[in-house]
């Protein structure tokens, strides 16, 4: 069976973390999002996998290019929507396929339960349904979808997770996949909507810090690193090759840690916490419930809590992150938030910079003694 | 990386076999070996590339049999090192890619039993364990799934034994996948050797142990017979090895940041062949990009450490031979660049110690020289070095940062999150000034000349485009004559020392009528506003703006050559290493 995976388009809503990587590259409990639905496809012994890229292809290509299962590599040259992406792969499609989104987490069960029924989806319920494709069900069948809806007339959402035959592509005609679904049904033809057991979006950066927390779940313990003998390790904790974690540090799992980090001594890692490869943590900081990713240094005495950070961002002495509640507008929609920061890649900070419910672009430069509270900095932009 | 193939069936399996490893060569290609078997295990391996040297390997007779292709990252790269490895009797035969962790100590107890072992490999362990089992059970299938829960790491094995016609093959974390034909049956690390003879594959899952045999597979795991799909498979070779890049020369320039880093972890202390004493003097001997590496060097070094370097070219230093003493250093990606190897051998005979750098393991330049540094760049593909060069960079650099104390750890540990952030920019609007020139100059001072020199090497390679490297002072000194509007000069002007006079030079090029294309720091204020097209690279130290700028060079030759529709992998008239004077 072959499985199309959707990872082209560049995921704007997750902005500024999108810059250097699509939103299927983002890292969560550090791997890729498209790893988990490339690991849930092996996992249901499907080797003929598709990727359709498009923004920043390479990168994505050269992520698929070191997983032991060979992927096909498909480039969308322009990001026109989710149809288009999927008929740029329509030669190399030769029966029924699985259709996925490569920027959500899907487990392998679920697969299971659609891979051998030929028209149909993935369902599940969703406790903000408007900013999905609703999905109107009777008596397992699909009726209707109603993409984002403003008032959702029900809960169950579109995983946008197909089992489709080749006859879709005679039902493509905008560049929506939606669409195409919908003038499928309308033509008659039964969709089954098929409950999913554990599926993750994240439609906003902060909603990441709850895909890492699910995904968290399900690490292996591993202790490669070197961890000083006065280390206090407790639950699932996974410490990657080469990195060293100073004395007197407390580790409290669910966390993972990549390789060649330095840690500690004297430090505190709370639960659902994902630190990224090369990332230096000074003594004396206290960091939870966080996504810390590659090359990222954190100065000492800092306290890091309900926050994302890029890579390469460099955070001196005593930054705090505190957990606000806010509205953030994000592609001209104003949305709820509850978070501490979302930091984009390479942002640099001086000492005592505190930041709530805030997002920071790219490259930003903060002074020393700011404080960023609900805010949303552009890429590039100084704080003074 | 390795790569095996096997294949069992109704032809002679040798010629076969050399075919599929050549393919798979992009996977490494510093030894290779096949055993067949028909009554007895024949068995042919030797060092070097499958390509130059398959003769007598594709004449071995019988219609079973293994190969492997080598890429040595633990063990020399040699004829006793090469796999295919045979049990103490010679009767059992068995390929391996991937790392067998737990080996020591399976090797220890193994040497106990009274085994001899021949190889410096971690893979000969699985083939004396089969052949413990062997005997009781007078079945390779069975005595494979003795042995395999003992083994820890990765692996994908096949097996054969000159009692039984057929192979067994096992995997765990290692690519495996066996094609089925009419009547024949391929296993390979992918695809690529299988895809000229069957489009049918089955891909075995971790655990897996199958046996193959000209009817059919049969797969068990944990003991189990278990079933695996066939599917049909229709990518083409190219697409699977390029792993979807348009060339192998994008593939290499975007694993750039991966091979810095992993050299500059790979060379330590430890590799450092003289931690003990800095010599005198420094000479330093190599070709083409190498050359270029060579000059970056003597000016970081003479710079940073004091100590006096020379750089020379080495197919002049061979029949001009300079009074040399100190340390003389040979760069050579391949490691068989002939010209390079003659000058080492030369400073030998002037008894100056001698260090080579290159990318592959064993290759003949580490026997010539008295110590040998190897970069970590993978195997690289495309003519036109990428990858290699930064991996070379990085180590010389790290060389530096040895005799300087180390100070340089930090910016060299964080340096490929540079490249990485260059590898996104945008040069579409320097392209598009490039690719109809007749000419283009690059100029630059100090480091960056040897800079410029290497930028334009690569715009010459690949888009046939005329370009020359100059020392931004030297421009005046005649080239100015050639400027014109057809003729952009790109100048690598960042802060430092030079940036005043580079800048006066920019406005001269600019007064004669040249577009120029400047590549500056990020948040220059100047630049921008002299140059017609500027590109800027992030405000780092200037050991890593030197990788940066060098990296958005190889871009632009990239891109303008695609522009131009060249064959970017193979340019005309050019070979991958130059192995003749």
């Amino acid at each position: 069976m072959q499985a199309v995976i959707l990872a082209a388009g560049e995921g704007k809503r997750v902005r500024p973390l999108t810059r250097g990587r699509p939103k299927a590259m983002i890292p969560v409990a550090n791997h890729p999002i498209i790893e988990y639905v490339i690991d849930a496809l092996v996992k249901n012994g499907i080797r003929e996998i598709i990727v359709v890229v498009g923004y920043r292809k390479e990168q994505v290509t050269r992520f698929l290019n070191q997983l032991d299962v060979s992927v096909d590599v498909i480039v969308q040259d322009k990001q026109l929507g989710t149809a288009n992406a999927l008929l740029c792969a329509e030669s190399k499609i030769h029966g029924d396929f699985l259709l996925l989104p490569g920027d959500n987490y899907i487990d392998p069960h679920s697969i299971a339960r659609i891979r051998d029924i030929p028209d149909s989806m993935l369902v599940k319920e969703h406790p903000n349904p408007s900013n999905f494709g609703v999905v109107m069900l009777h008596e397992g069948r699909v009726t209707q979808i109603i993409e984002k809806p403003e008032h959702a007339p029900s809960f169950m959402v579109s995983t946008g997770i197909y089992c489709l035959k080749k006859e879709v592509f005679s039902y493509i005609q905008g560049n929506d996949l939606t669409d195409a679904i919908s003038s499928m049904i309308e033509n008659g033809i039964h969709l089954q909507g098929i409950p999913a057991d554990d599926w993750q979006d994240a439609i906003f950066s902060w909603d990441l810090l709850k895909m890492n927390r699910r995904l968290l779940c399900h690490i292996p313990a591993a202790r490669e690193g070197t961890a000083s003998r006065q280390t206090i390790i407790q639950g699932t904790v996974s410490i990657g090759k080469g990195t060293t974690i100073g004395p007197n540090t407390v580790i409290t799992g669910p966390v993972v840690i990549g390789n060649d980090c330095t840690i500690g001594p004297n430090s505190c890692i709370m639960p659902n916490t994902s630190i990224g490869s090369r990332v230096t943590l000074e003594p004396f900081i206290s960091i939870g419930n966080s996504v810390v990713m590659d090359d990222t240094t954190i100065g000492s005495h800092s306290r890091i809590i309900d926050t994302v950070i890029g890579e390469r961002c460099a955070l001196a002495d005593h930054t705090s992150t505190s957990t606000g509640v806010g509205l953030m507008e994000i592609e001209g929609r104003v949305t709820r938030s509850e978070f501490g920061a979302v930091l984009g890649d390479t942002v640099v900070s001086g000492p005592f910079t505190t930041f709530k419910n805030s997002i920071i672009g790219n490259s930003v430069t903060i002074e020393g003694r700011s404080c960023i509270v609900s805010r949303s900095i552009q890429d590039n932009s100084m704080v003074i | 990386m390795c790569g095996i193939v096997g294949y069992v069936g109704r032809r002679d399996a040798a010629p076969l076999i050399v075919e599929g490893l050549k393919k798979l060569e992009y996977r490494g290609y510093d030894s290779f070996g096949i055993a067949t078997t028909g009554n007895s295990i024949a068995l042919v391996k030797h060092q070097g590339r499958i390509s130059e040297n398959s003769g007598a390997a594709a004449r071995l007779t019988g219609k079973t049999g293994i190969g492997h292709t080598r890429w040595a990252t633990h063990g020399i790269p040699n004829d006793v090192n090469a796999h295919p490895h045979t049990d103490c009797t010679g009767t059992i035969a068995l390929v391996h890619n991937g790392i067998i962790e737990n080996y020591a100590e399976l090797k220890r107890q193994l040497l106990s039993r009274g085994h001899t072992f021949r190889s410096e490999t971690d893979t000969e362990v699985i083939v004396h364990l089969i052949e413990e089992e062997y005997p009781g059970r007078k079945d390779l299938l069975a005595a494979v799934q003795a042995v395999v829960p003992r083994l820890e790491g990765s692996y994908a094995i096949l097996v054969i034994s000159s009692s039984e016609d057929r192979i067994i093959a096992a995997r765990n974390a290692s690519p495996l996948v066996i094609g089925i034909g009419d009547g024949e049956i391929f296993a390979a690390s992918d695809m690529t050797p299988i895809i000229e003879y069957t489009e049918r594959a089955m891909f075995l899952e971790d655990g897996d142990i199958a046996s193959l045999n000209r009817t059919g597979v049969e797969v068990f795991n944990r003991e189990e017979r278990v079933a695996r799909p066939v599917e049909l498979i229709d990518w083409s070779v190219e697409d699977v090895k390029k792993g979807g890049f348009a060339h192998y020369m994008l593939k290499e320039i975007y694993e750039q940041p991966q091979a810095f880093y992993n050299t500059i972890r790979a060379v330590n202390s430890d590799t450092i062949p003289w931690s003990s004493h800095r010599p005198p003097s420094i000479t330093i001997v190599a070709c083409g990009t190498s050359y270029h590496a060579g000059l970056i060097f003597k000016y970081l070094l003479e710079d940073s450490c004091g100590i006096p370097a020379r750089l020379e070219f080495a197919s002049e230093f061979k029949y001009y031979p300079p009074p040399v003493e100190g340390l003389v250093i040979g760069i050579s990606q391949s490691g068989e660049t002939a010209d390079t190897l003659s000058a080492l051998k030369q400073a030998k005979s002037h008894n100056c110690r001698t260090l080579a750098i290159t990318n592959v393991l064993g290759s003949t330049v580490s026997r010539i020289a008295d110590s040998t540094m190897f970069m970590r760049a993978g195997p690289e593909i495309s003519v036109a070095a990428t990858k290699s060069f930064v991996a070379q960079l990085a180590v010389l650099i790290q060389l530096i940062n040895s005799l300087c104390d180390r100070k340089f750890d930090d910016i060299l540990l964080h340096a490929h999150q540079a490249i990485e952030e260059v590898l996104l920019l945008d040069l579409t609007e320097a392209v598009a000034a490039c690719k109809h020139a007749r000419s283009i100059f690059y100029v630059g001072r100090g480091p960056f000349y040897a800079v410029s020199l290497e930028g334009a090497l690569k715009m010459k390679e690949i888009s046939y485009i005329h370009a020359e490297g100059y020392a931004a002072g030297e421009l005046k000194h005649g080239p100015f004559a050639l400027l014109s509007p057809e003729t952009p000069v790109i100048a690598l002007c960042v802060p430092g020392e030079t940036y005043g006079v580079m800048i006066s030079n920019i406005k001269e090029i600019k007064a004669r009528g040249a577009p120029v294309i400047a590549i500056g720091c990020d948040g220059d204020a100047e630049l921008p506003d002299i140059a017609d097209i500027f590109i800027a690279i992030p405000r780092t130290p200037v050991f890593v703006q030197i990788l940066t700028s060098l990296v958005v060079l190889q871009l632009l030759a990239y891109h303008t050559a695609v522009a131009l529709g060249r064959d970017i992998d193979k340019p005309r008239n050019l070979a991958k290493s130059v192995t003749v004077e």
